[in-house]
């Protein structure tokens, strides 16, 4: 039995509230009253408690401080990326509101999320998120087998408390999910992915979530009136409420770019009635596409997968398409290669880590020049987010 | 004979006992009139009252194709008021009207009436070109003459003949004008000195009866939208405002409709000297342009229509009626009120407050054709605004908001059905309603249908298709339904229960429309089609070739184009080998900058894919593209990429440079959010997150804890929940004596506190090891400079032991002391800001 349930009635409601109203009388003194003038402790602790949420060790702060002494700050944020606590906690929180509509941090860790946090502790290549076949599962013991139906291993990985950092280990979606590898598109072909995005409506949601989280835009940012609507679906009314207006300067600025793009996911669907798991029917077009078909008869009819980029003319063009990429394809894994192989996936994903660490977007010449040299570095040295989160820290270590 | 039987009889001869039916419910009506001497009286419109049927006494009809003239055609023209006036024994030729001999009358009327294309008879054309028309509207005379003698025709009207393409003249893109954004110039050259003054008395929306379009109304930017449809910017004399003085002799202001429309004129003509040409750009590869109406007309869709009762096709497009032209007399003409504006391409758009309704003595027709066969359908064309309305009427059949005999209606994404029958009550329910999971009413063009049977019941199919709905009051009887209820479109007759959207057509049967009949009419889509013909020959070196399209006006705003085909019309060529690439739609001698489809395309005409009969299309999808001068005067043309051996390189503009952000200046600091509050807090007290009474308490804060490190975000509802964490976290380092060794070394628990605590070092006992485990000092001892200072912390945790701790001596007492200590530190801003 516990001492304090044994205390209750003599004093800990009287010592929780006075416990507490300490802890605000506390709160007030510190914080904006203690200016960040930094010595290379202070640094330190801060490099560690925004990299890893949790304070250093004793033992870990003291290599960090002459870290930094020495002039090597990034190899002390480099040490704090070992911490377990930057996996189990703040990678899972920073990717856990990108694999739900709701984009709330209070969600079960999944399949997506356990697969980013792999994919950063092991540096694999992050432009490759969106088509990778590539899955990451916990190997601790007493959890469920992974399944295509239903989230069991993560969920109960996560009430476990596992080390995620100690215990993901890579494996395949073909191979745990039976899905065919030319089929699986990183991220977005997980369970977590599936069940979220794919879900019911026209898959216009994978696309435009995988552009908020992935390129950090809505749709409503880059809409582009002037975009040929030939791939505009059958179920776009053109003249909404019997006003074609409202289509010609609206509906269309989005769904011109987003319905060639989003055929992509023609074969795609998760059946959240019955089995729980994705459907993949390779040559057959989901229903969904076709669905409300007389709201606008004369509109495109889905044959197929095929996707175009309608975006790579027009004032799109700035989001920085590869120019060695074709723009167009079939299916959701070399979307996931146009997508990610924009400039503005780079600049987006630093950008994120940025936020994160420094809780505060670029504000000013100086670190909008910081993520340039971040998404340079990023680019050009294997898309290693870990690494983004050590530099992002460093420069917000403060001064 | 069973029921089913005296149907299909029915069925066998529909069209000539339709007639007979129809004349003795008008001799019903005309038995009702005679008997109400004692109500009060009432006068004969004569435009609605249906024409006096005279006794034919000459020559029988010598065939059936004779006595079918004779009961759909002749017996509804040969009154004086009618055709009979003139075209009558010794009139004027023809004398189709003629009564002394039905079958001379016959052979007259055979070479004015087309019954393969009834609407393309000379008697149609010549009425819809307003010859002598007795309604105030030449294209509802037409439509009502189409209907006879479609009636007349029978099934050999099929009206969905090959098409015959008629080259379009040709017409070079020449300069042009559009109309400038602003209404400036508008209102100071045309709506200030000519509309305002002359107009606004009926055409603006605060005049005291209201006329659409409201051109004249008090805000010059809806009077400008509504105005440049009747504003010719190329040739000002062929404006609508000037032909409606001019020619038209519409209400002139002075005594001289020639001097008014003059003015007008001039008005016109200086505002559009005002506005500078828009020249084609020379390099660009462009066909001949034409307008929408010089196309040839894609008439001849076949509807089911042997059983229509009333019908509108709003294709008036101005004043406040809407005609009933079906055919079936008396005419059971709308009257628009309130927020009611006409729908280019035919159709007719009500908001809230607006609505069309029928007399309540035209709309006995109704009752006693639909109670004569005991089943009906309502047909209508419909684009709901917004699927956010309910109890929206869309057609209503009723005498107030709790009594009707039949009305369809939009429950948000539902369609519902209301009919009075001896298994529903005297309103109509219960309703049937769509499925809410089919979502069936969506705000686009829909074709929507309610037809009822004394089997079935109500049914309803939306877009053609029966929406599965299946009506649990089942069939009855329509003995019930009251005759004195009045037709009403947009609301109830009260004006309650709105409905918002356009109506492009009702059609209203006496019979429930098979669903076979339902999908032949949805097929026969609304609204009127043109095959534009744009000559490329030029550019293809190939004499009478053309890329047509087929176009319609989608609604006032837009046109809609479809099916690009590459054409020649001359049977005897065989077109081969043309590519044709990148088509842009132009208008007014300016590529369209939104809604290009066929930006694209790219195709090549070759003799295996080309009919001399439908051509080559090269695209299957269709395209809104927005009007600019109305469909009269909107010159369309056709550029192309690639077209045979011309083409044009479109040069892609560069992108532009990206925008900076300017955030303002947000501190750098930020609170720690929930996990990270639970793995800190583990760390330091040695705590488990596994722990369960840790984990429980966690699981139900987790929400109450910061989600966001965002410093403006913090709220004192988190810090509650952070001083619970902590606590909880606290409670299970004290109560563990091994952690609480680790952790406090040296501090005895079981000492009295009140004593115990009296002693600064025993104090300390507490407050060292929270400040290092803590990191307000390092392992060295030593403050970090971020953390609250130690002599701050210190002094809040003596107050706060001494405090809890002065005079208590009781068992346990240290360690609650202990654990509010702790609490305190860990739930502080040493923890939660980072």
């Amino acid at each position: 039995m516990r001492i304090a349930s044994k205390l209750k009635p003599a004093l800990p409601r009287r010592a929780a509230r006075a416990a507490a109203s300490a802890s605000c009388a506390v709160l007030l003194l510190a914080g904006p009253a203690t200016p960040a003038f930094a010595d290379p402790t202070s640094q330190a602790q801060r490099i560690y408690e925004r990299i890893a949420g949790v304070d250093p060790p004793d033992a870990t702060l003291t290599t960090m401080v002459a870290d930094i002494t020495g002039g090597n700050a990034l190899a002390a944020a480099e040490l704090a990326t070992s911490d377990p606590s930057f996996y189990n906690v703040v990678l899972k929180n920073f990717v856990t509101p990108w694999t739900n509509r709701n984009q709330t941090v209070f969600a079960p860790l999944n399949d997506y999320t356990a697969t980013v946090i792999g994919m950063v502790r092991d540096d694999v290549a992050f432009n490759t998120v969106l088509s990778a076949d590539i899955l990451y599962k916990s190997n601790a013991s007493g959890l469920p087998a992974v399944s295509a139906a239903n989230n069991n291993h993560y969920a109960t990985a996560e009430q476990n408390g596992v080390d995620l950092k100690a215990t993901l280990v890579a494996t395949t979606q073909s191979a745990a999910y039976g899905l065919p590898s030319a089929a699986t598109a990183g991220v977005m072909t997980t369970r977590g992915g599936s069940s979220a995005f794919f879900i019911n409506g026209t898959n216009r949601a994978m696309f435009r979530f995988t552009l908020i989280n992935h390129l950090c835009t809505d749709l409503n940012p880059i809409m582009d009136i002037t975009r040929p609507p030939d791939r505009v679906r059958q179920d776009v009314s053109r003249s909404p409420g019997g006003d074609s207006r409202i289509f010609l300067n609206n509906c269309i600025g989005c769904h011109a770019a987003m319905d060639p793009m989003a055929q992509a996911f023609a074969y795609y669907n998760f059946d959240g009635v019955t089995t729980q798991e994705t459907l993949y029917t390779p040559g057959v077009v989901q229903a969904k596409y076709l669905i409300n078909s007389q709201n606008f008869n004369q509109g495109f009819i889905t044959p197929d997968d095929s996707w175009s980029n309608r975006w790579r003319q027009g004032p799109n063009q700035v989001l920085g398409w590869s120019a060695s990429l074709p723009g167009s394809g079939s299916g959701a894994k070399s979307l996931g290669q146009e997508l990610a192989g924009s400039s503005a996936f780079a600049q987006c994903q630093v950008q994120k880590v940025f936020q994160a660490v420094c809780f505060r977007a670029p504000q000013n010449q100086a670190d909008r020049a910081q993520i340039s040299t971040m998404v340079s570095g990023f680019t050009g040295g294997g898309y290693k987010l870990k690494q983004v989160f050590a530099e992002s820290a460093v420069y917000c270590m403060g001064p | 004979m069973t029921r089913e039987h005296r149907m299909n009889g029915f069925a066998l001869s529909s069209r000539p006992l339709r007639h007979i039916e129809q004349a003795a419910a008008l001799a019903a009506l005309a038995l009702l009139g005679a008997c109400t001497s004692s109500g009060p009286a009432t006068t004969a419109s004569p435009v609605t009252a249906a024409p006096t049927v005279q006794a034919y006494t000459g020559p029988a009809p010598e065939n059936a194709d004779v006595q079918a003239f004779k009961i759909s055609l002749w017996q509804n023209i040969e009154a004086p008021t009618m055709c009979g006036g003139c075209h009558h024994a010794g009139g004027q030729s023809p004398q189709f009207a003629r009564s002394d001999d039905i079958n001379l009358a016959y052979e007259a009327a055979n070479t004015v009436a087309n019954l393969t294309n009834p609407s393309q008879s000379e008697m149609v054309l010549k009425v819809g070109g307003g010859h002598n028309c007795w309604l105030a509207s030449p294209q509802a005379c037409a439509d009502t003459l189409t209907v006879w003698i479609q009636n007349w025709a029978g099934s050999t009207a099929v009206g969905g003949t090959q098409i015959k393409l008629v080259a379009p003249p040709s017409q070079t893109v020449g300069p042009s004008k559009t109309f400038p954004a602003t209404s400036a110039a508008f209102a100071a050259d045309i709506w200030a000195p000519v509309l305002v003054p002359w107009c606004s008395r009926c055409h603006s929306d605060n005049a005291q009866t209201p006329q659409a379009p409201y051109f004249a109304s008090a805000n010059p930017d809806e009077a400008y939208a509504e105005a440049q449809s009747k504003i010719n910017l190329d040739d000002p004399a062929q404006s609508r405002f000037v032909i409606r003085l001019a020619t038209e002799f519409h209400h002139c202001w002075t005594s001289s409709c020639a001097a008014d429309a003059a003015i007008m004129q001039a008005a016109i003509t200086k505002f559009a000297n005002g506005i500078p040409t828009t020249q084609i750009d020379p390099s660009l590869v462009v066909s001949k342009e034409l307008s929408l109406y010089q196309g040839t007309v894609a008439s001849g869709q076949n509807r089911y229509d042997n059983a229509l009762i009333a019908l509108y096709q709003f294709k008036t497009g101005s004043g406040s009626i809407a005609y009933d032209t079906s055919g079936v007399l008396p005419e059971l003409d709308l009257t628009l009120s309130g927020n009611v504006t006409w729908v280019g391409g035919w159709g007719i758009n009500i908001a809230p407050g607006g609505k069309a309704q029928g007399s309540t003595e035209a709309s006995q027709k109704l009752a006693s054709l639909i109670q004569s066969t005991g089943e009906f359908s309502l047909e209508a064309w419909v684009a709901p605004n917004n699927v956010t309305q309910k109890n929206a009427d869309i057609v209503s059949y009723s005498g107030g908001d709790a009594t009707r005999n039949a009305t369809l209606s939009q429950q948000l994404q539902q369609y519902e059905a209301e009919v009075r029958s001896n298994t529903t009550n005297e309103n109509g329910d219960p309703p049937l309603l769509t499925a809410a999971a089919n979502n069936s009413a969506q705000a686009s063009l829909q074709h929507v249908v309610l037809t009822y049977d004394p089997v079935n019941g109500r049914k309803l199919y939306v877009n053609g298709v029966f929406t599965g709905d299946v009506d649990k009051s089942g069939g009855g009887s329509l003995a019930a339904w009251d005759n004195t209820f009045a037709l009403v479109i947009g609301s109830e007759v009260s004006s309650d229960h709105p409905w918002a959207g356009v109506m492009r057509m009702l059609a209203i049967h006496d019979r429930a429309l098979t669903a076979a009949q339902v999908q032949q009419n949805f097929s026969a889509g609304v609204g009127e089609k043109y095959y534009l013909l744009f000559d490329v020959s030029s550019l293809v070196n190939v004499p009478q070739s053309y890329i047509m399209l087929t176009a319609s006006e989608l609604d006032s705003y837009s046109y809609l184009f479809t099916r690009p085909t590459f054409i020649n019309l001359d049977p005897t060529q065989k077109p081969s080998g043309i590519p044709i690439a990148g088509v842009r739609i132009g208008l007014n001698g300016a590529e369209v900058g939104v809604g290009q489809a066929y930006i694209p395309l790219s195709s090549t005409v070759t003799a295996a894919n080309y009919s001399p009969v439908s051509g080559q299309i090269l695209s299957t999808v269709g395209t809104a593209i927005a009007q600019q001068k109305g469909p009269a005067s909107d010159q369309i043309f056709l550029t192309f990429e690639k077209i045979g051996s011309k083409s044009h390189t479109y040069a892609s503009p560069p992108p532009p440079t990206p925008p900076v952000p300017t955030n303002s200046a947000n501190p750098d600091y930020g609170a720690r959010t929930f996990d990270q509050l639970l793995y800190t807090m583990s760390n330091i007290t040695g705590v488990p997150i596994t722990d369960s009474n840790v984990a429980s308490t966690f699981a139900s804060i987790q929400q109450s804890l910061p989600s966001t490190p965002t410093i403006d975000a913090f709220s004192a509802s988190n810090q509650q929940a952070v001083a619970q964490l902590a606590i909880e976290f606290c409670s299970e380092l004290v109560n563990s004596p091994t952690l609480s060794a680790k952790f406090f070394p040296g501090l005895n628990f079981a000492q009295p506190a009140g004593t115990y605590f009296s002693s600064q070092a025993n104090v300390n006992l507490v407050i060292n090891p929270l400040l290092s485990n803590a990191q307000i000092v390092d392992s060295h001892g030593v403050q970090i400079a971020t953390q609250p200072t130690v002599a701050a912390v210190t002094t809040e945790l003596n107050a706060l032991i001494g405090q809890l701790s002065a005079g208590q001596n009781g068992a346990g007492r240290t360690a609650a002391v202990t654990t509010a200590a702790c609490a305190a530190v860990l739930g502080s801003a040493a923890i939660v800001l980072h």
